[in-house]
């Protein structure tokens, strides 16, 4: 049951990215990448990462929608006869050579699930399991070690998200002040 | 064979985004389409990410549930990747408005045509 739904739902994400590449229309292409973003988070939720499907349900599907949505709204939505794109040969070499190095390297990989792997094994996963919360009374471990052991980390995220906000400022410049 | 390959078709679906996100950045000659692949190729590197970190009929990391737990590491590090993923696009897609308003156009074959006459 589990296994059909997730293989389902892999379908679905692959799909949904196809149709993201193959559609002409770019609102169509920017609504697919929605849908995908909607499937990918359920994903998550399935790999045990609920933290994880929250953040990209909301930003994935919500932000970067609205941001993709606000930036054809200020340029331009070309628009052609055609509903789907032709495929480049020379594109889609590349990218099948892409794959093929990289899927080489599928049988080096532990099996998906696998609870003898070398991360979930590993020493850094097990002490902040077992100590993240009488070290910092937090009983989810994912925001103890975001907001705790690795709050520094998370300060550099808040600089970058600052430093974005500031350097759309400024590329914009001539909008905002005019 | 395909036992093996079926274990590990999570990580062939991620390889296989990260191939339809490599297609669109490089075929596209719209820029916003361009920025849609990178996110999507984005993705893919999240989903390899989450797939490490997973144990079959674990828990997720809340120390309320029962053990055993998947690894909340990778977790970390992939919403911290999210969030930077979206100033990324941001900017990106600030640069695009920029560039509408100096071209007239998203097309990279006009912008380059337009830039060499210059």
């Amino acid at each position: 049951m589990n296994e059909a739904l997730e293989i389902a739902l892999l379908v679905f994400v692959v799909g949904s990215a196809l149709v993201t590449a193959l559609l002409r229309d770019v609102l169509g292409s920017i609504i697919a990448f929605s849908a995908y973003s909607l499937g990918i988070s359920i994903v998550w939720v399935f790999l045990r990462a609920p933290d994880v499907g929250l953040t990209e349900a909301a930003v994935g599907a919500g932000v970067i929608t609205v941001l993709f949505l606000l930036t054809i709204a200020k340029t331009v939505r070309p628009t052609g006869e055609r509903t789907v794109e032709r495929v480049n040969p020379g594109a889609l070499i590349i990218t099948i050579a892409f794959v093929a190095v990289l899927s080489t390297t599928v049988f080096a990989l532990p099996p998906v699930g696998s609870s003898e792997s070398a991360v979930v094994t590993d020493n850094v996963t097990n002490y902040y399991l077992e100590n993240a919360y009488t070290e910092t009374e937090v009983n989810n471990v994912v925001t103890a070690v975001l907001a705790a052991y690795r709050g520094f980390d998370t300060l550099g995220e808040a600089v970058v998200v600052y430093s974005a906000g500031v350097g759309i400022l400024l590329v914009l410049q001539k909008e905002v002040f005019e | 064979m395909i036992e093996l390959l079926n274990e590990r078709l999570y990580y062939l679906v991620a390889f296989l985004l990260m191939g339809i996100g490599t297609y669109m950045m490089i075929d596209k000659s719209n820029l916003v389409k361009k920025v849609i692949g990178m996110n999507v190729f984005q993705s893919g590197i999240f989903l390899f990410f989450i797939v490490i970190a997973y144990v079959s009929g674990a828990s997720p990391p809340l120390v309320t549930a029962p053990g055993p737990y998947v690894s909340p590491l990778p977790h970390v590090l992939i919403l911290t990747a999210i969030v930077v993923g979206v100033s990324l696009t941001a900017v990106a897609l600030g640069l695009i408005v920029r560039i509408y308003g100096e071209y007239g156009t998203l097309d990279t074959t006009v912008i380059r045509e337009v830039s060499e006459d210059d």
